[in-house]
């Protein structure tokens, strides 16, 4: 019964310790670090594959660049129509006016039940028997519905992290209920989802090779057509990893710019 | 007296076999296997009966060439090993004629080619009936097949790769692409059996790729192999074999 006396808290330990400071914490220079190393590594192994093995590193590089612009067409088309929806079914889910509260829950609740993957492929073959579509818009919108719930929680969550006092303080200075939310609530919401928005379009952008299913010809479909021809799995894997890996390395260090600046009134 | 019982009764299962062997001779008749889950080459029907092309075709050999035939439903797992044992007399059942294979059997004449074949859909222009006709156009594949290193080999159309041959055929129905190469027997599948894509898809040309299916008997059995080549080849000769592709494959 030694043990449990040992157990006790010590003297020693300042009363306001938290989980926080129990975590060691990693300072932003190894975070740099990290990401430097990670970028300088990807970034020379596709230089220095090409030029020690040309084949087929090389012709690998040669087959990819459409791919990475349907890729980037589709990541930022679907976001930005996602973002809208987001905001929308966001507001939807906090507003007073009970049947679009309950509409844009249940959306939320049923694309967050399901698999993106199911999902592409049943807003994508389901949006074919009603309308004729191209197969990029198509696969655009099914992406942007199933991001659009992801996000609208971004948005709920964040507005419900603005201090009720703010509400009370801008209801009782005379605005009204839509007033406060577009003026007062609205600019603190989007300081704070930044970030999380930002993680969400990576997340996005790497979910984005899901729709070589529903052959559009993105980054991991020209690879896969490439590797399916000339049996090269392994060195065409590999080269699509590390060009995702620069991409998204990138985008991070946006999303980590944009965290800066949005922290600015509070440091 | 008890010897005389058991050699009596020797003598009666012998003779019992003497007989049974005799009767199997004069009928003439012979055991093909064949795995019937490939429509509509070789399938079950909802009687638990096996039809379809090929065996419409190996009806029509068989009368002629005067055998009674039995169809044994067997699983392709072990369908060569069957024969090689002679659990059957041949195999009837989509089987493409390859080099290795025929270092260990015998096969008759090719009874079809079932290469890469175009589907469009019913309603499209009339004049698309060769991949030199798609020009600025799109035509599906499955991902990895010798469907798509022949849309690949005519640098004007546009090749759209799938996971599935399905998701093809559906995109084709939704109008996203304008045509469908597969093997004959999936886009006669697709294009006449299924209730969902009934007259709404037809399949145009003839086969781009050679990839010949013939029946396959033991090594040796030459004469059984014989017979059926002759007979085989005067159904292909009188068109009997063009009728039953227009019937179950166009």
């Amino acid at each position: 019964m030694a043990s449990l006396g040992d157990l006790k808290p010590s003297k020693k330990i300042v009363p306001f310790v938290n989980e926080s400071t129990l975590v060691p914490v990693k300072s932003n220079k190894q975070i740099l670090w990290a990401w430097r190393i990670s970028l300088c590594c990807a970034l020379a192994l596709i230089v220095l594959l090409p030029i020690l093995s040309p084949d087929p590193y090389a012709r690998i590089l040669r087959v990819l660049p459409d791919g990475i612009l349907n890729t980037f067409l589709v990541t930022i088309c679907s976001m930005a129509l996602a973002l809208i929806i987001g905001v929308l079914t966001g507001l939807g889910q906090i507003t007073t006016f009970t049947p679009v509260r309950i509409l844009c829950t249940t959306y939320v609740e049923i694309v967050r039940g399901i698999p993106l993957l199911i999902q592409l492929f049943y807003i994508y073959y389901a949006l074919g028997k009603f309308v004729a579509l191209p197969a990029m818009i198509s696969a655009i919108i099914a992406m942007a519905v199933c991001y659009g719930a992801y996000i609208s929680e971004i948005f709920r969550s964040g507005m419900q992290s603005i201090p009720k006092g703010q509400m009370e303080a801008s209801m009782a200075l005379g605005l009204s209920r839509s007033q406060s939310i577009i003026y007062v609530i609205l600019p603190q919401t989007f300081r704070i989802v930044l970030p999380p928005i930002g993680n969400e379009f990576i997340a996005l952008l790497k979910d984005s090779s899901l729709v070589s299913i529903l052959a559009i010809s993105d980054l991991s479909r020209r690879g896969r057509e490439f590797a399916a021809a000339t049996f090269t799995h392994f060195e065409t894997y590999t080269m699509i990893a590390l060009i995702y890996l620069a991409i998204t390395l990138v985008m991070s260090k946006g999303v980590a710019y944009f965290e800066e600046r949005t922290n600015y009134y509070e440091n | 007296m008890r010897k005389l019982l058991v050699s009596a009764a020797i003598l009666m299962i012998c003779s019992a076999f003497l007989f049974a062997g005799g009767a199997e001779e004069s009928t003439n008749s012979i055991v093909v296997a064949t795995d019937a889950t490939w429509p509509p080459m070789e399938f079950m029907n909802d009687n638990s009966e096996v039809i379809g092309f090929a065996i419409d075709m190996f009806d029509e050999v068989a009368a002629r060439a005067g055998l009674e035939v039995e169809y044994l439903p067997t699983a392709w797992d072990g369908i060569f090993a069957g024969l090689s044992n002679g659990a059957y007399d041949a195999i009837l059942s989509s089987v493409t004629i390859t080099e290795e294979r025929q270092e260990k059997y015998d096969f008759s004449i090719p009874y079809i080619n079932a290469g890469q074949i175009l589907v469009v859909r019913s309603d499209s222009d009339s004049s698309l009936t060769h991949l030199d006709d798609f020009a600025g156009l799109s035509v599906g594949t499955q991902i990895a097949t010798t469907g798509e290193l022949e849309v690949k080999k005519y640098p004007d159309v546009v090749s759209k790769t799938y996971d599935e041959i399905g998701f093809a055929f559906e995109d084709l129905v939704n109008g996203r692409i304008d045509g469908v190469m597969t093997d004959t027997p999936v886009a006669a599948d697709f294009a006449l059996q299924s209730s969902a894509y009934e007259g709404v898809l037809k399949i145009v040309g003839e086969p781009y790729t050679s990839e010949s299916y013939g029946i396959v008997f033991q090594k040796g059995n030459d004469e059984l192999r014989e017979t059926i080549n002759t007979a085989l080849q005067s159904v292909i000769d009188d068109g009997t074999v063009e009728e039953l592709i227009k019937k179950w494959l166009r």
